[in-house]
């Protein structure tokens, strides 16, 4: 019996080890569709709710925040967002062009998959697929932020 | 026994939910999953610890920088810097690729939309040198940009920025849709 609970503790222990020690998870090869989307603003409700800072209604914000430097990612369809790491050759996913050039537009990506710590990174080893603004809702919320479009008026 | 389970009790403590809001001097943004932290880490490429793809310089500011921090090991993946300027914060990092660092800033903690372990990056400080403002993002694209030189804040003036919203429009779908758009809303 002391041997059984032994044994149980150790491997107890083994299994706590286990997330600290292990520093680059394996990568998984995927193919996902989403969109290619702003994380601060999706993330921090600066702007407004999830549904509002996506497709055209969030284009220009989303070039800014992308030619910012801040980090892309790819909205898949069942809502996991996957950070986008690098494209094809571009590792430059932190204002870059490669990048910049697919804000806001749904793509299917070929890459590998890398988990840490609750974020889910993307290597697009190819985007196999450019379907350009599929998200049109800019009638249901207007221009996000409403300063993205300037006035013409003024 | 006993010290089996004191020793089970040790490893476990780090892997417990911290705190590392106290000490914090992070300004408010008003942002509803706001977390003040202020954390000892190791600045990290995030490519490179997840892919072993390590440039020396840690992409210059070009690649995703990520803060190792050193309570738990947790990869904390900075969004934003200091600036309300829609400004990353990898170029603020990039100076210290590799170094130890203390950081302070808002941790964006929202796991319901996935929200996990991203920050909002506002002051770092190296060793006994005074902590420095999160805020060069601005100053090195001036730099990089000078013909871009005029009124108004970056993004109304960026040279790539510019040449999309000219070919795609303000929402990305033509210029016909712009201006239809814009008669009907402004």
């Amino acid at each position: 019996m002391r041997s059984q609970i032994l044994t149980g503790l150790a491997s107890a222990i083994a299994l706590l080890i286990a997330p600290i020690a292990g520093h680059a998870a394996e990568g998984t090869r995927v193919q996902v569709t989403g969109e290619i989307i702003d994380t601060w603003c999706y993330y921090s409700g600066v702007m407004g709710s999830p549904d509002a800072v996506v497709g055209s209604a969030h284009h220009t914000c989303a070039l800014w925040c992308s030619a910012g430097g801040i980090p892309v990612g790819l909205l898949a369809e069942d809502g996991t967002v996957y950070m986008v790491l690098k494209v094809g050759d571009d590792t430059e996913t932190a204002g870059g062009d490669t990048i910049l050039n697919l804000a806001a537009h749904t793509v299917e990506a070929d890459g590998m998959l890398y988990e840490r710590d609750g974020l889910k990174y993307l290597v697009v080893s190819e985007v196999v697929s450019d379907m350009d603004i599929t998200n049109v809702n800019h009638d249901d919320f207007g221009n996000v932020p409403p300063f993205s479009i300037p006035d013409p008026n003024k | 026994m006993k010290h089996l389970i004191a020793c089970l009790a040790l490893i476990a403590s780090p892997l417990a939910a911290q705190d590392f809001s106290e000490g914090s001097e992070a300004r408010s943004w008003n942002l509803y999953a706001e977390v003040p932290a202020k954390f000892d880490a190791q600045v990290v490429d995030v490519l490179c610890t997840l892919t072993g793809d390590c440039p020396e310089d840690c992409g210059a500011g070009k690649r995703q920088l990520g803060l190792v921090r050193s309570a738990d090991d947790v990869l904390v993946l900075p969004m934003k810097n200091s600036q309300p300027a829609f400004t990353g914060a990898a170029v603020e990092l990039a100076p210290f690729c590799g170094q130890q660092v203390t950081v302070d800033g808002l941790m964006i903690d929202d796991p319901e939309l996935g929200a996990n372990n991203v920050y909002l990056l506002q002051t770092i400080k190296v060793a006994d040198a005074d902590k420095i403002k999160a805020n060069q993002w601005t100053k090195v694209w001036a730099k990089t940009y000078p013909e871009a030189k005029g009124k108004g804040p970056w993004f109304r003036r960026d040279p790539r920025i510019k040449e999309i919203i000219a070919t795609e429009g303000y929402l990305g779908l033509g210029l016909e849709v712009d201006q239809a758009f814009i008669a009907d809303n402004f």
